[in-house]
Order: C-alpha cells, then structure tokens, then sequence
C-alpha cells in the first residue's frame, strides 16, 4: 500500500544504464518491461501548474497516467468529451487534477517516446520488498528517467537502499528539480507574472520600459491560444498584460515626453478596446450556472434564450478577433511596440526619466494610499455609488503600482501590505460586477424585437426577474464593503505604509 | 471499515486457502485489505512468503498497539498487507484471557489500523477460546468453512449452540460448504441436509476440493494468482462476491 514516504525522482537519461548494473546486496533485483515502447504527449494548462507543481500528465494511447511527486502513476482512460479537467471521465486521475482551474483546458506541451519497467527487489523467499516503476521519457531536444519508488508497508530496509541507489545514480526529488526544462530544454515556460528584477537604485525610465517590454511578450504569448480559442483564460491574461503597460503609462508620470505617452496610452488602449466585448461575452457565459441558480424552473425558458443568443454573439465576437489578431496590421502594430520597448532608441526621456526607483515608487506609492486612505474614511451606508467604484479604482491602481515596485522594496513586507489590499478589492470587484451585469442586461431589454412571435416577453420576464435578484446580491455585497474597508483602513496598515513608502526614503 | 473473521472450531477445512484468496479477491476489488493471521498452524503468511518478525515473539508484544502496527507487512499485492503469525500469537490468547474483563481489547487494537484499511480479515485458530469469542464480538461477520460430512455437521450444530449460549448474534455466522467433492453422494446429503436445516446461514457459492489449492503450498500464492481461471478460483471469486454482498448488507 502507498506510503508517506514513497517518491519520484527524475534523471539524466543516461543515468539508465548505469542503474540498471547496480548491485541490491542481499535482494535480487528484476527488471521486467511494462508493454512496448509508446509515443507520448505530455498535456498540461498553458501556465503549466502540473509541471510547476511536480506533477507530469501524459497521454499514452488511449490513458492517461498522472505521475506524481509521491511515487505514484495513477492510470485512467484518455477518453474525453474536451480537453477541460471536468470533461474527463471520472477516475484517479480526473480526482487528482482537481485543484486545477476549471477555467484552463489541457494542451499538449510536447510529444515523444516512453519506455516503461519496473525495478522488483526480492529477498531469498521470493518476496517482494521494494518496487520501483521507471519511465524514460525522450523528447525531441531533451528526455529524462523517472523513478517512482513504491515501498510495501514494513520493508523499510529495501526501501531505503532503493532510495539510497538512485539518489546516487544523480536522482533529485520532482520538488527540486525543473521537469519543463529537463524535458523541453531551451523553451520558455509561460509566466503570466513575469518576474522583473529591479535594483532600488535603477532609473525610473528603464523600469518602465522593462515591465512593458515583458508584459508586451505575455500578451504575445497569448495571441495562438486565442485565436484558437482553447480556453478564455488566453484573453483574460491578454487583457491584464495589456492593462498593466496601460497602467504604467498613465501611473508612471513624467518618465516618457507628454505627447509619447499619450501616443502609447492610445495605441494601447486601441489594441484593448478590440477585446472588450468578446471578454465581457466570456464573463456572461461562465456565470450561467450562477444565473440559472438565481431563478426559479419557471423562468428558466427565458435563460436559455438569453445565453443561446449570447453564445451566438460570442462566436461571432471570437472570429471578428481572431481574424484581427491574425491580420497584417495587427503584427505590424504589436511589432512595432514591441520593437519600441526592445530597442528603446525611440522613446523620449520625460522630466522624471532619471529618478531612482525607489524614490520614485515610495512618491507614487505613497499618494495613491493616501487617495484611497481619503475616500475609505468617507465611505459609510449613505455614500453614492460612483464613489465605490472611485475606490475600486484606486485600489487596482495602488495594486499595480505596488506589485510594479515590489522587487524594490523588502519583499515580506510588500506582501503583506498587498494580501489586506486584495481582500478589499475582491469585495469591491464583486460589487462592481453586480453593478456592471444590471446595466449590460437592461441594455439586452432595449435591444428586443417586440413583436410577440420573437419570444421577447419570456425573455424580458427572465431578464427582468434576474436584475432584481442581481440587485439584491449587490445590496449584500455592499455590507460587506463597508466591513472591508474598515478592515484595510486601520491605523496599524496605516502606518505600515507610512513607514515602508513615506519616511523610508 | 469491515472486519471479517474466517473460523472454523474444527482444522483441515480449507479455512487458511479461504483467508489467503478472500483477502486477495477484496484488494484485487479495489478495498484496501488487512490480513491477520491469528492461526499459528494456518500460516497465512507462508502464502505470501511474508516471513514472521522476529519482535512478535516477545511475549509482551500485544501490549503495544505501535508494535503490532509496525508488524504489519505490505503483500506483494496492491492493497494487501498482511500481519504475519508467529509463536507470539500464543500469547496473544493469553494475553486477552489475562483481559478477560476488558473484551474489547481485540476492538481497541485494532481500532488503531482502522483507518488505514476497509476490510480486516482475521484467519483464526481452530478452537473456541478467549479469543475467538473476542473475535466473535468484534467481527462483522465470521465466513465458516464447513465439510460436508457428518463430523463437520456436528462442529457447525457446536458453534450455532455457543453462540446462543453466549447470547452472540447467530446471523453473523455465514457458513459454506468447503472442499465439496460431486462424487460422493453423502457430500450430496449433508449439503441438502444442512440447507434445509439453516436456510439463511449458508452461502449458495461451494469451494471444490481441487489440487490447484492444494498446490498453494508449493507455489505460495493465492489460487487466484496462480490458476485465475480454474474452477477452484472461480469459486472464490464467487465466495468473494457473496461475502461481500452479504457484510455491505448488514
């Protein structure tokens, strides 16, 4: 049976040969194939949280096999109806993958060989004490030998020597090794939070054009995914690349000239405008499940017709996209920004180019708290709503600038200044989406065909019922709104900012 | 989790080959399985080559729930552990006779292993003792191998009489008829006999007398493992299925 202490350890492919020559003392150890040698695909999401996580999914025929950081392969059929983790048969594996997000699709990472054995060692009554199954995996640049040992309860002997012999052969536990670049050496594995190193004495105007440099690349990551339409998740971070560049424009004054900044604030904001409304499509159809809950069977005939014509509007805006993503202006655009920031010999040094980081970020840091500070102090039940979403606002605002200049200040302090913040802004997102959803659903009503065959009525009745039921949620989300910025507008965190952005430089 | 006793008060019944194959048939199904081997003559764990420790055999090892644990030895099988027997298992009779006030103790040790196992299966020794009482109140339900001859008849009538005797549930008790041979015509009768007599205590599945069981001993595996399409393993597979049925059906 599976044990605490059973593990997986990866290596060199060359360390096979060797492995297999080495001497188990008083066990007899048999190397017995498992079937023949096999093609392979390894899928995981498009961030890679198998991989990431030390866990490697490959499809092998028709299974799938979950191998896993403890020593474990767990097998179930590839079969599918999609490549989503919910679309799997149920099984081991599909049981395993449920910490992924349901929102991501699996993808082939890579293709190649398997060849599978596994390693018995056996005492002098032909008992077993120890297994170990062993994969080698060839890639087309790279490849790796996989050792999963599985130890029996009350051997610890054999186990351990096992554990001893391939550790010494070069094993290294999935935890400590990196199974994307052993596998597929030289590719880039994708980072939607691209890790940029600021020094805290560095120019103002360089770690600017590095954040957008890097997140201008994100967003190109995204460009296939989307016109292939595998998952919304390839928009989605698409989007947030693309607002972050925006939000360093309009946040990071004086670093470029006035005219270029604005220049790049509205080329940006064109590349972004073009998006808006597939991604508010995709929003609508992931709350289905949701809308459906909301109201009662009898007002469920209206649903369907509001979603069967939104998934014909999402089709549309999807190929409208793509088709813009695929053109030539498109490449020539995003090419040229790219080049810009790359290059950077054409960008205009503005007034506050030269600053250092540190001071730079402390200033900006510090007055878009004291913003936010300003309005949470009025915020109380009878405030307007325009002004929670000023608030909302500010909030992201703050948010980015922090995350931006995170590297330049201590990191555990930073974070822990960001977790408070973030509750906050998860508050106020929700409250922000209620408000949003009432406003494009009344715009839905306007736009109905009047005449009594259309079915306009049982739609405008499901409409209707679900504004109300939308409204109320609001309502309640706007109590907790309150809670929560009470809660991150305490003179503690107060003073945590003051002494990380205001007095410390 | 379900603990299963095989007992008979009567030896040579093919109680140990039920034991060895039950068990696999519950791992191989998926349930994660235990198998105790409380019969120092059974050997249970000679079938799966799992050597006796040698700490079993202080005496004073069923004090300590921890050291039985850590007796326990992983089959060759996935889901099958195994607690081997031993010399020790003697005092381990003793041991719970000198518990005689606290009849749980069989209970509370193996509370201890509970969670890491759905089925417990207990091979017991062939007498009626402390400890098989013990095990008679802890099990779910007790499988009986039963011969049928008139001998074995009789020990059957033995067992159901001490159970009421004892004041212990009789429909725990799931006889079967074990090394049934076709020929014999007296084989025949004691089984409608028998039938008859306890309609709701036996099973319908019959384990055949078959070399392939008996070469369990020189092969040292499961009848299931080694002859997986002969009758004899079809019949414990069959056995498996009704036992099962029957225990989830409590």
């Amino acid at each position: 049976m599976t044990h605490s202490n059973d593990a997986s350890y990866s290596l060199p492919l060359a360390a096979a040969e060797g492995l297999a020559q080495e001497d188990f003392g008083k066990f007899t150890a048999t190397w017995m194939p498992e079937g023949d040698d096999s093609d392979l695909t390894v899928l995981d999401c498009f961030d890679l949280p198998l991989l990431r996580s030390g866990r490697l999914l490959l499809e092998i025929r028709n299974t799938l096999d979950l191998l896993t950081a403890d020593g474990q392969i767990l097998t179930q059929t590839a079969q599918r109806g999609g490549n989503f983790v919910t679309d799997l048969p149920d099984g081991p594996v599909k049981r395993a993958l449920g910490d992924l997000s349901v929102l991501r699709s699996l993808l082939p990472v890579g293709t190649g060989k398997i060849r599978r054995e596994t390693l018995t060692l056996r005492d002098d009554e032909d008992k077993v004490q120890c297994r170990a199954q062993l994969r080698q995996l060839i890639t087309a640049d790279g490849g790796a030998l996989l050792v999963f040992v599985q130890g029996l309860r009350g051997y610890e002997k054999a186990r351990a020597l096992m554990h001893s012999k391939i550790e010494a052969a070069g094993g290294k536990t999935f935890d400590d090794d990196d199974l994307f670049a052993r596998l597929f050496p030289g590719r880039v594995a994708y980072q939607a939070k691209p890790e940029i190193v600021i020094a805290s004495d560095e120019a103002a105007f360089d770690i600017a054009n590095d954040i957008i440099a890097a997140h201008i690349l994100v967003a190109r990551a995204n460009e296939p995914g989307i016109i292939a339409d595998h998952d919304t998740e390839f928009l989605h971070d698409y989007r947030i690349a693309l607002r972050k560049i925006r939000s360093v424009l309009s946040l990071f004054k004086g670093i470029y000239e006035p005219d270029q900044t604005e220049d790049l604030k509205a080329r940006f904001s064109s590349l972004m405008a073009a998006t808006g409304r597939l991604r508010d499509l995709d929003v609508y159809l992931m709350e289905k499940q949701k809308y459906y809950a909301l109201l009662p069977v009898a007002l469920h005939g209206g649903l369907d017709m509001l979603f069967n014509r939104l998934s014909a509007d999402r089709k549309e805006e999807h190929a409208k996209l793509a088709a813009r993503l695929r053109s030539k202006s498109y490449a020539k655009e995003i090419e040229k920004l790219e080049r810009l920031f790359t290059r950077r010999k054409k960008l205009s040094r503005g007034p506050k180019a030269d600053l250092s980081a540190h001071g730079y970020a402390s200033t900006l840091i510090w007055k878009r708290y004291d913003k936010v500070h300003k309005i949470a102090a009025e915020i109380g039940p009878n405030t307007d709503d325009t002004e929670i979403h000023a608030l909302r606002i500010h909030c992201k605002k703050l948010r980015y600038l922090m995350e931006f200049f995170a590297p330049a200040f201590p990191q555990s302090q930073v974070k822990s200044l960001i977790k408070p913040l973030r509750h906050l802004q998860d508050t106020l997102g929700l409250f922000n989406d209620y408000a949003i959803q009432q406003v494009s659903l009344a715009a839905i009503l306007h736009q109905l065909d009047e005449r009594p065959e259309s079915g306009a009525l049982e739609l405008a009745q499901s409409i209707g019922a679900l504004v109300a039921m939308l409204h109320r949620l609001q309502i309640e989300e706007r109590a907790k709104v309150m809670d929560g910025v009470a809660r991150f507008d305490r003179a503690e965190t107060r003073q945590r900012f003051r002494s990380l952005f205001r007095e410390g430089h | 989790m379900k603990i299963i006793a095989c007992y008979s008060n009567k030896g040579g019944v093919g109680k140990t080959a039920t034991s060895v194959n039950l068990a696999y048939a519950f791992a191989a199904a998926g349930k994660r399985t235990l198998l105790c081997d409380l019969d120092p003559q059974g050997a249970s764990g000679f079938y799966f080559r799992v050597k006796p420790s040698k700490k079993l055999t202080e005496a004073a090892f069923f004090k300590d729930v921890e050291r039985l644990t850590k007796a326990i030895r992983g089959s060759d099988y996935s889901n099958l552990d195994i607690l081997p027997a031993n010399l020790g298992f003697r005092e381990f009779d003793v041991f719970l006779s000198r518990m005689r006030n606290s009849r749980s103790r069989l209970k509370k040790a193996l509370k201890a292993i509970r969670a890491d196992y759905d089925v417990i299966l207990l091979d017991c020794p062939p007498n009626i003792s402390v400890l098989s009482e013990n095990v008679f109140r802890t099990a779910d339900a007790i499988v009986v191998p039963v011969i049928p001859t008139t001998l074995s008849e009789r020990t059957f009538e033995q067992l159901v009489d001490f159970f009421l005797a004892h004041d212990l549930p009789v429909k725990k008790l799931h006889g079967f008829f074990s090394m049934v041979q076709g020929v014999k015509a007296l084989h025949g009768a004691t089984i409608a006999e028998m039938q008859s007599r306890y309609p709701k205590r036996f099973m319908k599945t019959q384990i055949p007398f078959a070399s392939d069981i008996e070469r369990m001993g020189v092969l040292r595996a499961p009848v299931m493992v080694t002859a997986p399409t002969s009758a004899a393993s079809k019949a414990y597979e069959a056995l498996y299925l009704e036992t099962a049925q029957r225990v989830e059906g409590e």
